[in-house]
């Protein structure tokens, strides 16, 4: 029997402006909100919408990701049929190729769909933080008899022309598209969530890849090409919360967000909604007698003497007596050491923060920067990192970056 | 058969020994599922140390009340558990004609002797579910196999808790105190009353599965109930039976007295790496979100685990998932279960709640050290 419905996850992408973070890691695998990584949102959002099958395409530093993913029993996706399935690029009679872009990556799995001969297929983005019911978006695409439809959200008008645009009539049918225009004729902006037919879809996949000129790409090519055959095209509204955490600072926001749910809207806390992940199997979190803790979110593992505030801990970080962290976001493992000061910034997994150093600083006037120190480095006592600075090799004992 | 990180011994485990020693807890569920140390059961501890040292085959006999450990452990996927030969196996009791339900550990193990005699192992290892502990029994197996004795017993020395001593109903568990000479055990005692540190048995046993068999075979036939008073002791002579001490940590649950100081005692981070720092425990997943402070709270001295919202002050306390403190809410020294309700400006001292208990606004709640109050399960106050 076919499925209704599957989802492709683009997971791919390098996320060169996470820097530090995602040297040896796949973007949708960076770690987000105290115990999650990012591809938990999409993952999860399919298994609350009723997807079983879903298709990640990966190709930048898969090991880790491909490890978090297993067999994907965590998000209850070890199915008999259908189930999570990474796909890497692999070598075919042809030749072998590197995913080219998003819909050549697509393209490369025909087969791998056509297998659960659906009738419709999702394609996902896996560097986003988004709580989505992909079952009413659905709902939308049969109810406006489309052929293709993508999820938008509204935006400032001021900062539409960043975006992809969609322009479409009263009756939410798309009648253009415009990729970072100067003069937005539009203020929807494509939340690169689609829904095709897979009929179409697979048609336009394989046009694409006869056109040698074309870039492979869904923004640039596939729907350009749709829209010109004048396709059922429809805009779904979505109004939750949405965001793109391709950059240090919108992740560091994103994470401060959901200390915040009451105004932010990104609510962890929902029971009808769950977010799964692999968890870390370590006891519940102590605060010690001396801590004091602030406005945080803390979870399993974790072993506080110091001050936390407004900040959140992953997995089995420890925060030493005397040590102060503020507006910080502290990824698993991670050792806060006595004295230290850790401000404003993103510490990665597996960190060492030595006695008396000091990482970032609060705000102050135009200096905004989050610093960042990447996975697995240590910072040396007394040593001091600039509130932009992007650490990534150890910093000896004193020094100043 | 590559046999690198596979102990050659199977496990046994007894989920309801002792349940009656803790009867505002094993009201609705057994011993092996009471609630322990902020997110974990009491089987949790025995199964994730067999598990850790090669144990891939093991069978919990169950005998009532067994709904909620049903429930926890599933298909034992979150102890690697859930294999094609060997795994998790559950035996509830099994009823033959003529036959009621058994009472002591022979019969339950007499009902299993078809599928005893069609395993592989050559070992068996047998434990209740009463003790938190990481033990390696990778350890104890070798001590067994080098000292070529019948039966090896796990102990501790340390004093009987009074609760158990001073209990005059008969009917409450036997517990066992043993007499040595050098590694051999001369002689048992039964609920012993005499004072100072006691060869304390875990009732941990491990023997040959061959022996076990025909130890069980001869002993059912011959009427007897329990393992330690009908096979034991009457052939201390004749069977070589030796003791092995266990010197790590240990948390045994006797007494709802017991059970609260046992979870406090974790409090110090030196006994919380003692239990849980050698190698992980496996728990039943709830896929919590991680527990939030709000602005106004106040921890100190606490355990918590995921799923807590913290808007109250805290002190030397212990919190299950998914535990809400509310607004001015103020509790000390207590251990709360999960999905617990402490409502705005409610005060608790020294109150053990069961699982979905709730505490209202405002309503003061104080129990004492000696005597801590309990709030069974859905109770609102």
């Amino acid at each position: 029997m076919g499925k209704e419905m599957i989802a492709m996850l683009l997971a791919g992408g390098q996320g060169s402006r996470l820097y530090a973070l995602t040297q040896k890691l796949a973007k949708p695998a960076v770690p987000f909100g105290g115990k999650y990584r990012i591809i938990d949102f999409p993952l999860s959002n399919c298994v609350n919408s009723g997807i079983d099958t879903v298709g990640i395409l990966t190709q930048y530093q898969p090991l880790i990701l491909n490890e978090y993913i297993g067999n994907g029993q965590p998000w209850d996706l070890d199915r008999l049929y259908g189930g999570v399935h990474v796909l890497p690029p692999y070598q075919q009679a042809s030749g072998s190729d590197w995913y080219k872009g998003t819909a050549n990556a697509i393209y490369q799995n025909i087969s791998f769909i056509d297998r659960y001969d659906p009738e419709y297929v999702i394609i996902l983005s896996g560097d986003q933080i988004c709580k989505q019911d992909y079952s009413d978006f659905l709902r939308f695409h049969k109810e406006k008899d489309a052929e293709f439809s993508v999820a938008v959200m509204e935006v400032p008008w001021e900062e539409a022309s960043r975006f992809g645009l969609m322009v479409a009539d009263d009756n939410d049918r798309i009648t253009e598209f415009q990729e970072k225009p100067k003069e937005p004729k539009s203020n929807l902006a494509s939340m690169g969530i689609y829904i095709f037919n897979w009929d179409i879809l697979r048609k336009y996949l394989m046009e694409d890849e006869e056109d040698t000129t074309s870039e492979n790409d869904f923004g640039n090519n596939i729907i350009p090409n749709l829209l010109k055959d004048g396709r059922r095209m429809y805009a779904y509204h979505f109004n939750g919360y949405w965001k793109d955490v391709g950059t240090i600072s919108s992740l560091w926001e994103a994470n401060m967000e959901v200390l915040d749910p009451e105004h932010s809207g990104i609510n962890l806390f929902d029971e009808a909604w769950k977010i799964y992940s692999r968890n870390s199997g370590m006891t519940g979190h102590k605060i010690n007698a001396g801590a004091q803790v602030e406005n945080s979110m803390i979870t399993d593992g974790c072993n506080v003497s110091g001050n936390v505030k407004h900040s959140i801990l992953f997995a089995g970080v420890k925060v030493e007596e005397g040590a102060e962290v503020e507006d910080a976001v502290v990824m698993g493992n991670s050792i806060i050491k006595a004295g230290a000061k850790v401000k404003h910034c993103i510490i990665a997994e597996n960190v060492i923060i030595g006695q008396n150093a000091t990482v970032g600083q609060m705000p102050e006037g135009d200096e905004t920067g989050v610093a960042t120190v990447g996975p697995g480095v240590y910072v040396g006592d007394n040593a001091t990192i600039g509130p932009n600075a992007m650490v990534s090799d150890n910093v000896k004992d004193g020094d100043k970056q | 058969m590559i046999n690198s990180n596979n102990t050659n011994a199977l496990g046994i485990i007894f989920p309801n020994t002792y349940d009656e020693l803790v009867s505002e807890l094993t009201g609705e569920r057994l011993m092996a599922s009471i609630p322990f140390a902020g997110r974990y059961r009491i089987i949790d501890f025995v199964l994730s140390s067999m598990v850790n040292c090669g144990i891939d085959n093991i069978t919990v006999l169950v005998r009532e009340n067994y709904f909620s450990l049903l429930d926890h452990l599933g298909s034992g996927r979150e102890w690697d558990l859930t294999r094609k030969n060997g795994g998790l196996n559950i035996f509830p009791p099994f009823a033959q004609k003529n036959m009621g339900v058994y009472n002591g550990k022979v019969g339950m193990l007499a009902s299993i002797l078809g599928f005893l005699k069609s395993q592989k192992e050559k070992y068996v290892i047998m434990s209740d579910a009463n003790i938190a502990f990481n033990f390696d029994f990778k350890a104890l197996l070798d001590a067994h196999i080098a000292s070529e004795a019948d039966i090896t017993v796990a102990y501790t020395k340390e004093e009987l808790p009074e609760s158990i001593m001073n209990s005059d109903d008969l009917n409450k568990g036997m517990y066992y105190t043993l007499d040595l000479e050098e590694d051999r055990i001369k002689k048992i005692h039964i609920n012993s009353q005499e004072s100072g540190v006691q060869n304390f048995s875990m009732n941990i046993y491990v023997f040959g599965r061959e022996y076990l068999i025909k130890m069980i075979n001869d002993a059912y036939m011959g009427g007897s109930v329990y393992f330690e008073r009908d096979i034991l002791i009457p052939h201390l002579d004749d069977i070589k039976v030796n003791g092995y001490e266990y010197k790590e940590y240990t948390a045994r649950i006797g007494s709802l007295k017991g059970y609260f100081d046992e979870n406090m005692r974790l409090l110090d981070n030196k006994n919380l790496e003692a239990l849980f720092g050698k190698n992980p425990i496996y728990t039943k997943i709830r896929d919590d979100n991680p527990t939030r402070y709000l602005n106004g709270s106040c921890a100190k001295n606490v355990m918590v685990a995921d799923g807590c919202v913290i808007e109250g002050e805290i002190e030397n306390c212990i919190l299950f998932r998914g535990v809400k403190i509310g607004k001015g809410a103020k509790v000390k020294n207590s251990i709360l279960m999960q999905d617990t309700v402490i409502e705005e400006g409610a005060v608790a001292e020294y109150i053990i709640t069961d699982k979905k208990a709730k505490i209202t606004k405002d309503k003061e709640l104080r129990g004492t050290d000696t005597f801590p109050v309990f709030v069974a399960k859905k109770q609102m106050v």
